[in-house]
């Protein structure tokens, strides 16, 4: 039996655990292919025209697995990874919007409820529901799930040495170690954004990438602790809803108060609907801070030319001032 | 303290409230072309209409001398539950002097709510405020029986204008109530005014019923969605609408297992689709169709602020709901942007739609 699990949304995340959960399991996993303009051109064609980027692109990566013929296509229902908290409605209902707008996907979604305390979801009870389904027994899904909380594991683990989420995951799957992070580097950047923003190199165009070839050390959430990052909102009257979106603004916060980070660079997707309130708390904020902060917003219009042109000139306006201020000092 | 209060809806209500705890009202003008571009400068680009008109609205009652605003807030997980911290943070930026009360899911915080009323109670007794929101309650329940009356009138009145006009004199009527027994007498006044009103006959399979379904303040405040109830009885039809301030009492305010027996089963209808409530009115939505289909209504319009991120969820849903069950569903998407000649000519075009599978299903 093939299930497939779309390269979109918390694929950056999460693709270790499931991927070795459902291989444990003696299935066959198709991830489909990278993001191309075509698989977003058939993902705009299924979707309502209003709603952000990263679900037109998963609803193009779903199209894609569905022709490629996979049993069933694995959508969990991302409600909660932390006490309080959920995901944007969009991932709550993910699941409803698929099945319900794309031809063909009915009856092959399997959609389990994630909720859970931690951000490691690999808890039996999330996934027990699909035992039936799949044909396999409640020993064989904890067997399975726990050698996938191990993959999982070791992927944030070497996340948090300063690797992107594409280089973890490149290693998790071929056993090859990523080179170091770069070395010689002029500015320091904090990088804010969602993953699957930030690492899908249709949408993001390889801005890390981008960046590192510019000398410039690139620092993402995924790339801290998370309890750390956590402390950063308890001065926060009210938290966010959103787990990720919680953690970016943590994150933009760390950034804020860090030294050692020159500037900050926020990533959206257009139609993004939490980030519409980040953005403005984190662009209040930075007069208070004192730090450059640029948005990015990206769509599936964005022109790479354009894109290279303003981080450029935003990097050099950063390493300019810091230039000048050795000089001065 | 001069207290405002975010503009949505039948606004006599909440203004009845704190005029009852002895505080000075600044009731915040109709938004109004002003508000809305006010509140669009200040907000986040991408942020949904609702916040930026409930923006607008706040400077302007800021401007007419408010000190203190009122307003609920939320648990999430859609945008709104986030209003009032987003609007504080603005505000202070603006440089304008204002306190933000947000009332919060009491569950969560117990404690702080207890404070926040205190200090709204204005040094009244715990007896007087119970009495105070028992005539507000029964106030909100009155005027949403007349809105409702009014609703269905509307499509077969002699003199267009004329149910809307008699609307607008019976807030002002309501404005005066002091307590429960006003609040009766007046609905009986109202009932009577109404009553005078000459209507069109229209044999009953004739009539056109038309259900209005969405986020719920695009569906509440008429001054943001164009007058769509007015302008669908223009048009001929009776209208619904899914959400009215009585209902959103007895679902979010009032203890468990009272009044909520209506939400429930329209939650229970849309489960099909949408399996859990993920945030503002989704699965709402998505129920309130299924009754209306089974309840025989000819068409449902459905309403939401742009990039709503519940309800795009819902409009993703809505096409499969429509075939299912059979009946016509049409979704505008507000916001600053929208005009108020295209949506006339699609909500005639629905019409005609509509006219023309009701003369097929007779024939």
């Amino acid at each position: 039996m093939k299930i497939g699990i779309p390269r979109a949304l918390l694929y950056y995340y999460y693709h270790p655990l499931w991927k070795t959960f459902f291989e444990k399991l003696g299935f066959e996993v198709v991830t489909s292919g990278k993001t191309t303009k075509e698989l977003i051109d058939k993902g705009i064609k299924a979707s309502v025209p209003e709603i952000c980027v990263p679900i037109k692109i998963f609803n193009g990566h779903v199209l894609e697995l569905l022709e490629a013929g996979v049993d069933y296509i694995f959508i969990p229902r991302m409600m909660s990874t932390r006490k309080g908290e959920f995901y944007c409605p969009k991932f709550m209902g993910l699941p409803d919007m698929v099945r319900y707008s794309i031809p063909g996907a009915k009856d092959k979604i399997l959609f389990p409820k994630v909720t859970s305390l931690t951000d490691d979801i690999s808890d039996f009870k999330i996934y027990s529901e699909m035992g039936e389904t799949l044909g396999v027994s409640n020993k064989q899904i904890k067997a399975a799930l726990l050698d996938g909380q191990k993959a999982w594991i070791e992927f944030r683990r070497i996340t948090k040495e300063g690797y992107t989420a594409l280089e973890v995951l490149d290693y998790v799957e071929t056993g090859k170690k990523p080179q170091n992070p770069i070395k010689d580097y002029r500015v320091t950047i904090g990088l804010m954004g969602y993953v699957y923003d930030v690492y899908d190199e249709f949408v993001s165009m390889g801005i890390v990438d981008k960046l590192r070839e510019m000398g410039v050390l690139v620092e993402t959430f995924e790339m801290m602790d998370e309890n750390l990052l956590d402390a950063e909102l308890s001065d926060m009257n009210k938290r966010l809803f959103w787990t990720f979106s919680n953690k970016l603004l943590a994150a933009g916060y760390k950034f804020f108060k860090d030294g050692h980070i020159d500037g900050i660079i926020h990533v959206t997707a257009f139609g993004c609907g939490p980030d519409s309130l980040i953005g403005k708390i984190m662009e209040l904020d930075s007069n208070e801070f004192g730090k450059p902060f640029m948005t990015i917003r990206v769509d599936e219009h964005t022109g790479e030319n354009h894109l290279l042109t303003r981080i450029e000139a935003f990097i050099d306006m950063i390493y300019r001032e810091k230039v000048k201020v050795k000089k001065e000092a | 303290m001069k207290v405002a209060f975010p503009y949505m809806g039948t606004t006599v209500i909440y203004k009845k409230l704190i005029e009852l705890l002895g505080h000075d009202v600044v009731e915040p003008p109709e938004p109004t072309q002003r508000t809305i571009e006010l509140g669009v400068k200040y907000s986040p680009e991408f942020a949904c209409f609702p916040l930026k008109v409930v923006l607008g609205s706040y400077i302007e009652a800021v401007e007419l001398g408010a000190t203190t605003i009122v307003t609920s807030g939320g648990h999430g997980p859609c945008r709104a539950g986030f209003y009032g911290e987003t609007h504080k943070k603005i505000l202070r930026n603006l440089g304008y002097d204002v306190d933000i009360i947000v009332f919060d899911d009491y569950k969560s915080d117990k404690t702080g709510t207890i404070k926040k009323v205190r200090r709204l109670k204005n040094g009244k007794s715990w007896f007087y405020l119970w009495k105070s929101l028992k005539t507000v309650y029964s106030m909100a329940k009155s005027l949403d029986n007349i809105e409702k009356r009014i609703e269905k009138m509307r499509a077969y009145e002699v003199n267009r204008g004329e149910c809307t006009k008699a609307w607008q004199t019976i807030k002002t009527w309501f404005d005066e109530v002091e307590n429960i027994e006003d609040v009766r007498k007046t609905e009986g006044k109202s009932n009577k005014l109404l009553g005078e009103i000459k209507l069109i006959e229209v044999p009953e399979p004739n009539k056109i019923k038309i259900g209005i379904v969405g986020e719920i303040y695009v569906v509440m405040e008429q001054s943001i969605n164009l007058r769509i109830e007015e302008m669908l009885g223009g048009l001929g039809a009776e209208v619904e609408r899914s959400q009215y301030l009585s209902k959103w009492i007895d679902f979010n305010l009032l203890p468990k297992g009272i009044g909520k027996e209506h939400e429930l089963n329209i939650l229970k209808k849309g489960e099909k689709y949408i399996q859990e409530i993920i945030g503002g009115h989704a699965k709402q939505t998505v129920g309130h169709i299924v009754d209306y289909a089974e309840r025989g209504f000819d068409g449902v319009v459905h309403l939401m602020p742009f990039a709503c991120l519940p309800e795009l969820v819902s409009q993703s849903i809505i096409p499969a709901i429509s075939k299912e069950h059979n009946i016509p569903v049409i979704t505008l998407s507000i916001d600053e942007q929208t005009g108020a000649a295209n949506t006339l000519t699609r909500m005639e075009a629905f019409m005609d739609l509509i006219k023309s599978i009701k003369r097929t299903k007779i024939a």
